[in-house]
């Protein structure tokens, strides 16, 4: 699916979040968001999935402009996890994962044979599909991001949004969060903490500063050490490791 | 037994108790009446059987069919109303603690029922005028909180609680400015029984209304089992997943809050029963809504049906107002469940 935001608008009060953001995420590119903390990604990525409505601007699924869609309907085309989940209540693994069926239900229509196919499919995904009858709250907080994951997936979306999916998890963690995410091969837009990180998975890369887009392009055209001092006031140093990949690293 | 299994076993189980122990519960009381009298006034009113037309009248007739059984069933549909009220509250308002009275209904009720005895007001609607008053009480106040709660954009969890709090405070507090005024020690004895609740009132005429209504409601809220289990989830998670649920939010408090209102209308408030079924039920089969509320409806129609024949028998020649046996039996069984398994809002050992 093809994803565009256009000049979006939004300010808090007095404090303008986003000036005029445009973005856009071809069919199957993985798109990364980084900035530092608030430069406004949440905002966007907010507004992508309608949680927030902008001041102005327009945010285009596949060109139709989603204030026209019934949540329903956007709901089918893109799927999101957000920043870490947590529920002060019980639901089993199966329960939670089946949630993501209900874009596709009518109100009266029960969970079929099908749906419970396709959760138990995204849990085999995800590396979970033992963990079906597991309490949610008790799993550990990688586990939850991957069932979370997994409810996304049960949406059956060609495009995927994520706020920070990988925070609060351990590096083994993180990384393979993003290679499931990177193998299933659709749109996938993604507000990213760590560089390295964005560096590794990312087709193309916006840089936000203080409501705006810095710069934008692919990680190795972005990630460069004048950018990162201007953007983060850090001083950086990129290096390419024997496989070519690039590696930065941070210095005093 | 796989899971859809045991939910539907335990429905069809509970259907049954619920059945046996309507009939089971007719057979107690005051007046020494043998089973024989009793299922022969049934089934002569019922399947108008041949040969039983004797206990087509007479004081026997009276007791089991226009008092003991009328009020079997209305224990029956308030016990249903309010432990659904309180399934529905709980997950509007994202807080375990909330039961049906949680938009400050009971205080709007009590009110009501004051201004109704104290001043006689409303007796325009004929002889349960301070019933009509508790139900016009109850259902303005939380249509007034929900009110205060929609000012300013949306409707969220925390600023519904509060509002209810505050609303909540100002009827108590114009309750007790009456009262107080007033100085009639009589209609303070009797806004306090009333407002303890009791079954005791109940007519055929209000069970064929009543009955429906909570009938229609658990039907209406098991549809919409999909819906509250996004609420738990939160707004903004529900939206991702195609459900926009502010609208919802409104529809569902008002639903309950005309529930709520017949229930205070035919029995008062009565307490607890709407915090700790809906409780008590997800521990045993956990938090998804669509067994929550089918088995919500049974156990609290079976709990209040049983709490209400103990009021009649505990006390000789007198009956204990059922808001006070409610909580004396109620909260220890509950206390028993939560120590026993370890229970965030839901089940966790099953």
């Amino acid at each position: 699916m093809k994803l565009e935001a256009q000049q979006v608008k939004v300010s808090y009060g007095e404090s303008q979040i986003l000036k005029e953001v445009t973005l856009s995420a071809k069919k199957r590119e993985f798109v990364g968001v980084i900035g530092p903390n608030g430069s406004g990604k949440s905002t966007l990525l907010k507004c992508m999935y309608r949680v927030l409505k902008p001041e102005g601007g327009c945010i285009f699924f596949d060109e139709i402009d989603v204030q026209k869609m019934p949540y329903k309907d956007s709901a089918k085309k893109v799927a999101v996890v957000a920043q870490h989940n947590h529920y002060n209540f019980d639901f089993t693994v199966m329960e939670i994962v089946m949630m993501g069926r209900s874009p596709h239900k009518k109100m009266l229509e029960r969970d079929n044979q099908e749906d419970i196919y396709i959760v138990e499919d995204a849990l085999k995904k995800v590396g979970m599909d033992t963990y079906l009858q597991r309490n949610f709250s008790t799993l550990s907080g990688g586990e939850q991001q991957r069932v979370i994951l997994a409810r996304a997936l049960a949406q059956q979306t060609s495009c995927l949004i994520l706020d920070e999916p990988t925070n609060h998890l351990d590096i083994t963690h993180q990384l393979q969060l993003m290679k499931i995410i990177k193998g299933l091969d659709i749109t996938v837009i993604s507000a990213i903490h760590d560089l390295n990180i964005a560096a590794m998975f990312c087709d193309k890369i916006y840089v936000l500063k203080e409501g705006r887009v810095h710069a934008y392009g692919t990680p190795k055209k972005v990630l460069t050490k004048e950018l990162i001092r201007e953007v983060y006031e850090v001083e950086s140093e990129i290096v390419q490791d024997q496989n070519g990949r690039y590696h930065i690293l941070f210095l005093e | 037994m796989n899971r859809k299994d045991k939910g539907s076993f335990i429905i069809i189980v509970l259907i049954i108790v619920l059945i046996v122990s309507v009939l089971a519960a007719i057979t107690f009381g005051n007046a020494q009446l043998t089973l024989q009298d009793v299922y022969s006034v049934l089934g002569y009113e019922i399947f108008h059987f041949k040969g039983l037309e004797s206990y087509g009248k007479g004081a026997i007739h009276d007791v089991v069919w226009l008092i003991r059984f009328p009020r079997v069933m209305l224990a029956l549909s308030v016990g249903m109303g309010l432990s659904i009220c309180g399934v529905v509250m709980q997950a509007v308002v994202k807080n375990s603690l909330a039961d049906p009275y949680v938009l400050g209904i009971s205080s709007g009720a009590s009110l009501g029922a004051t201004i109704g005895i104290l001043f006689g007001f409303g007796a325009v609607f004929g002889s349960n005028f301070i019933g009509i008053m508790a139900f016009l009480g109850a259902v303005l106040v939380s249509f007034f909180v929900l009110l205060i709660a929609n000012i300013g954009g949306t409707v969220n969890a925390g600023k519904l609680v509060l509002s209810g709090m505050a609303v909540s405070a100002v009827c108590t507090a114009f309750s007790n400015f009456a009262l107080y005024l007033a100085n009639n020690d009589n209609a303070s004895a009797e806004v306090m029984f009333w407002v303890m609740g009791s079954l005791a009132g109940a007519k055929w005429s209000q069970i064929l209304v009543i009955l429906p209504v909570m009938i229609l409601g658990t039907i209406l809220f098991w549809i919409q089992s999909r819906s509250l289990n996004l609420m738990l989830l939160g707004d903004e998670v529900s939206i991702t997943l195609g459900t926009n649920l502010h609208r919802m939010r409104n529809f569902y408090l008002v639903v309950c809050s005309l529930m709520i209102g017949f229930c205070v209308y035919a029995a008062g408030t009565i307490g607890f029963i709407g915090l700790i079924i809906p409780h008590a039920v997800r521990m045993c089969v956990g938090t998804d809504h669509k067994k929550v509320i089918p088995i919500c409806a049974l156990t609290g129609a079976i709990f209040l049906i049983w709490a209400d024949v103990f009021c009649r028998i505990i006390l000789k020649n007198s009956e204990l107002p059922i808001g006070i046996l409610v909580s004396l039996i109620g909260a220890p069984c509950f206390i028993y469940l939560m120590v026993r398994q370890s229970y965030g809002f839901g089940g966790s050992n099953r």
